[in-house]
């Protein structure tokens, strides 16, 4: 469970760094290429086979993905890596009963293995009456989440962005040692939905990304630095801007030391803000209600954070990562507030979860890969930004703490909201930041520190899926020396 | 899975612009999950996955294309990519494709295929009732989830090597949540190996059940951990995250040739107290970190990491081992066909030492004593870590306290193993996920045994 990259970009443990971990969709299109009319006839295929075999209710999913990704050192290409990738998932209810399979095997004899299969699965599974899929929806959002750029871009031209990115952390300060990866990567994907209500729907996506991680160095003193930027258009990546950020990071935390244990204000910068966002997210999923395992059950209409917060999931977000016209199983996406001004609105579903609330499906049905069934899941969730210049949140304090870095925050439990986690960051004292400081921990109730909040910074930034504006906590315990 | 003759001209093609080495992973992989949530079966999913990865290494580039399309097109596709992606002229080719040998065999007794679903079923339903019976109305949600992995590989390469294998890989996970007034605690137990359904031979499902609810019902009574430095002992059976943290990461050849490990240039020198001795080795039976050959043909062995305190070796994939000019020892893994093989570990434990258990807890006047531990993080450059305590208890005089929970321990890898006080002779193990560049593989960290520490943080 190394950090560095995997760990900083994911706070999951089963990280994947490709499309399909930030719930990159792409736009409602018509199906244009002989290849997607192939994959809806497998689609079909597949339907008509387990209907055939029984099955009430079908849907097969279909997922075609490529990748390229390329890792540079030293102003060389270290890693190039192309790939393509398809397969389906087949979900069927039979007799109130679900079952799924999955299969990268689309040949006639291959579809009907898997429908048998998921048949087969059904058998065993318990009994449900909220066992449902979509019909056709009325109207989908229309986005624009396909530049063409990304693929007529030249991969000469990629590995210059990366060379770029690496050439502004080492130009940035001489303290700037390693450069463990300067990464480019971008993803295409296209999906397709069919079901047998009728509902028959696919789309296309593309997303590009950078990150860059490093180490500067003064002494014995090594400390890292990481920034990323993930776009749905591919000119908007700023990789001098990452390549700075990621180097003053480094640099700035040169000669950090641990400080005593300390009651004091905190400030979380938005990766740090996001990540906490992150722990909640379940939480703020009608499933984890429904299960009683939810921080935010019975909580509806009530104060669950303090009234500067105010957090919303935007599956149609202009711009956002995992932006869609549609979620894993074929719902129109949607902008739903959850808290506002810290009352809790609302929670995310699905079509499964809908049934039993006796509720629409938020379009919140998300899938992670066509070998998963499409569970309860955020698509761009964040912080709503306030009005308070960031810089303001420090300049303010006569002391306190600015997190930068967090560790162990996917050890953090979602169910209790109880974290435990290693921080490091810069001393705040009157108003400035002044010495770098590592090696100590924070703990407490992600409730606790919700309610704590007593400033949101107007600097919201996205991170993957995730975003979150600078926040301040009047004060929280630090353990250190 | 796939012809030779096809193979050697697949491989033949993706070195015609020459290389250093080249080699290609074809993978099957047939997986069973299974599911319980509130007293239902609600998810049975199985699948079928087939696919191949090719690789071109040209002095430090390498070139990687993945496809799952097996058939001759597919694979001469990804093959003319990297032939493209990666090229310096260099030939000397060998396809013999000679079978290589492993060091160490595995018997998988009785296979998922033959394991009817049912009774994997049954298996999983017997868990929730257990975790239900052992904790009575205080458990208010019991997770059961089961799976099963029948991997198989080919993986050949340009120096004419050839190796087919199957990995069986069984794995339970018991999630019970209690709950009582405002308190929610959960609580987590996860058996797995290198092996079928006698898994359960060797780990009776019930009493995992019963472990998990058994502690997530004492952590609703547990004070909160008390924040500061203190001593900490770690029992046998709380598993080895510690270790895999604390040195673990920092021991793989790709960090410490990019100068991001604590342990770069280390080798032959003092980096950890002489009682201190670390092993990975991937032949243990059962282990869920084991394998007959690492995925890229090697055959797994024992590594001594660090002998009485002495750093002796680090972990190697072929390509790191290649650049210090000496052979690979079993550690290139990856996670899939469509990743790249890097250095992991395996299995990674501290050897047991000479101290009996019981003395290092009466030994210890004030601290923490670690029954279980959770997930882990480690940056590798600074040697920073934190681990999630999952199960612990404060030590005053030699006896075991009351249980305390929110407790993460967060240290510098090469400072504590310098000041482990004393190894006691027993040895647990703990199995997990582990993440490094977004790809994850399964480990375990057998749990050293009561290694005594100084000056932990905890908060």
């Amino acid at each position: 469970m190394r950090l560095i990259v995997s760990a900083k970009i994911m706070n999951n443990k089963h990280n994947k760094l490709d499309g399909n971990f930030f719930g990159l969709r792409g736009t409602g299109r018509e199906l244009d290429t002989i290849e997607s009319e192939a994959f809806l006839g497998i689609a079909e295929a597949a339907i008509n086979s387990a209907i055939r075999m029984g099955a009430e209710l079908a849907e097969a999913y279909i997922c075609n993905s490529k990748e390229l990704k390329i890792e540079v050192r030293e102003s060389r290409v270290e890693t190039m890596k192309l790939a393509g990738n398809r397969g389906m998932g087949l979900r069927v209810v039979r007799d109130n009963r679900a079952g799924f399979s999955f299969s990268t095997d689309l040949s006639p004899a291959g579809v009907k293995d898997a429908a048998a299969q998921a048949i087969a699965n059904c058998r065993l599974a318990a009994k449900d009456p909220f066992l449902q899929l979509p019909s056709p929806g009325a109207s989908y959002p229309e986005l624009d989440i396909y530049d063409p750029a990304i693929r007529e871009t030249t991969v000469e031209e990629k590995i210059e962005l990366a060379k770029s990115m690496e050439e502004a952390a080492r130009s940035y300060d001489p303290r700037v040692k390693i450069i463990e990866s300067s990464t480019y990567l971008d993803g295409e994907e296209e999906a397709i939905i069919a079901n047998n209500l009728g509902l028959k729907l696919s789309y296309k996506g593309a997303f590009c990304g950078i990150y860059l991680s490093l180490t500067a160095s003064e002494g014995d003193d090594s400390q890292t630095g990481f920034d990323l930027d993930f776009n749905l258009k591919y000119h908007a990546l700023k990789p001098e801007e990452v390549g700075r950020r990621a180097a003053g990071q480094a640099v700035r935390m040169l000669g950090a030391k641990p400080v005593t244990t300390r009651k004091t204000p905190v400030v979380l910068d938005p990766y740090v803000a996001a990540g906490f966002l992150g722990l909640i997210s379940t939480a703020l999923t009608s499933e984890a209600v429904q299960k009683g395992r939810s921080l935010f059950a019975g909580k509806k209409d009530k104060k669950v954070a303090s009234s500067k917060i105010t957090v919303i999931d935007d599956g149609t977000l202009p711009g956002g990562i995992a932006s869609a016209p549609f979620d894993g199983e074929g719902v129109a996406t949607s902008r739903n507030v959850l808290i506002e001004d810290g009352v809790l609105k609302g929670y995310l579903y699905n079509t499964y979860t809908a049934a039993k609330d006796g509720t629409s499906s938020t379009g919140n049905g998300v899938r992670n890969s066509f070998k998963g069934t499409p569970e309860v899941g955020v698509t761009n969730i964040f912080i709503k930004p306030g009005s308070v210049p960031a810089g303001q949140l420090f300049s303010e304090l006569e002391k306190g703490i600015y997190i930068t870095e967090v560790m162990g925050m996917h050890t953090a439990n979602p169910i209790s909201g109880d974290f435990s986690v290693g921080v490091s960051g810069l001393l705040i004292e009157n108003g400035q930041l002044t010495r770098p400081v590592r090696g100590m921990a924070l703990g407490g109730n992600i409730m606790d520190l919700l309610a704590g909040v007593d400033a949101v910074g107007d600097d919201l930034k996205f991170f993957g899926n995730k975003g979150a504006p600078t926040l301040r906590i009047s004060e929280m315990t630090l353990s250190g020396q | 899975m796939v012809d030779k003759e096809l193979l050697k001209e697949v491989l033949d093609t993706a070195a015609a612009n020459g290389c250093d080495f080249s080699d290609i992973f074809i993978e099957n992989r047939q997986t069973t999950g299974i599911r319980c949530e509130a007293g239902k079966v609600e998810k049975i999913q199985t699948g079928v996955e087939t696919g191949a990865g090719l690789r071109v290494i040209c002095g430090d580039s390498t070139a990687y294309a993945y496809t799952n399309d097996l058939s001759r097109n597919g694979l001469m596709e990804a093959a003319k990519i990297v032939s493209h992606a990666a090229a310096c002229g260099k030939n000397g080719v060998n396809l013999d494709f000679t079978r290589v040998k492993p060091l160490v065999d595995f018997v998988f007794k009785e296979r998922p295929e033959d394991v009817p679903t049912e009774q994997k079923v049954e298996l999983v339903e017997a868990c929730d009732r257990a975790a239900r019976r052992e904790g009575g109305d205080l458990i208010k949600q019991v997770i059961v989830g089961y799976g099963d992995v029948t991997q198989r590989v080919v993986i050949a390469n340009n120096a004419g090597d050839y190796v087919e294998d199957e990995r069986i890989r069984t794995r339970l996970t018991i999630q019970a949540v209690a709950a009582e007034g405002p308190v929610i605690q959960t609580g987590v137990e996860a058996v797995g190996g290198l092996c079928g359904f006698e898994l359960f031979a060797a780990y009776p499902p019930e009493q995992v059940a019963a472990t998990a609810a058994r502690r997530a019902v004492q952590m609703l009574k547990a004070q909160p951990a008390p924040a500061g430095k203190m001593p900490v002992v770690m029992a046998g059976e709380a598993g080895g995250t510690m270790v895999h943290e604390a040195c673990g990461h920092g021991l793989e050849a790709d960090l410490v040739q990019k100068g991001t490990s604590v342990y770069a240039g280390k080798k032959g020198q003092v980096v950890a107290a002489k009682e201190v001795s670390v092993v990975d080795d991937a032949t243990i039976e059962q282990g869920y970190g084991s394998y007959r050959f690492d995925d890229e043909g090697v055959p797994s062995r024992k590594v001594k990491l660090i002998d009485k305190g002495v750093l002796n070796d680090y972990l190697y994939d072929r390509l790191s081992a290649s650049k210090e000019g000496r052979p690979s020892n079993g550690h290139g893994r990856r996670e899939s066909y469509q990743h790249k093989p890097m250095p992991r570990m395996g299995n990674t434990y501290i050897a047991p030492g000479k101290t009996d258990p019981e003395k290092i807890i009466r030994e210890t006047k004030n601290g923490l004593l670690v029954k279980k531990m959770g997930g882990g993080q480690v940056n590798t450059t600074t040697g920073d870590f934190v681990f999630d305590v999952a199960e612990g208890y404060l030590l005053k005089d030699g006896e075991i306290g009351p249980m305390v929970r929110g407790a993460t321990l967060t240290g510098n890898g090469p400072e504590v193993l310098r000041i482990v006080e004393m190894v006691g002779s027993d040895l647990g193990h703990t199995i997990g996920i582990c993440g490094k560049d977004g790809q994850g593989v399964p480990v375990s960290d057998p749990g050293h045994q009561g290694a005594h520490c100084r000056r932990y943080l905890q908060g």
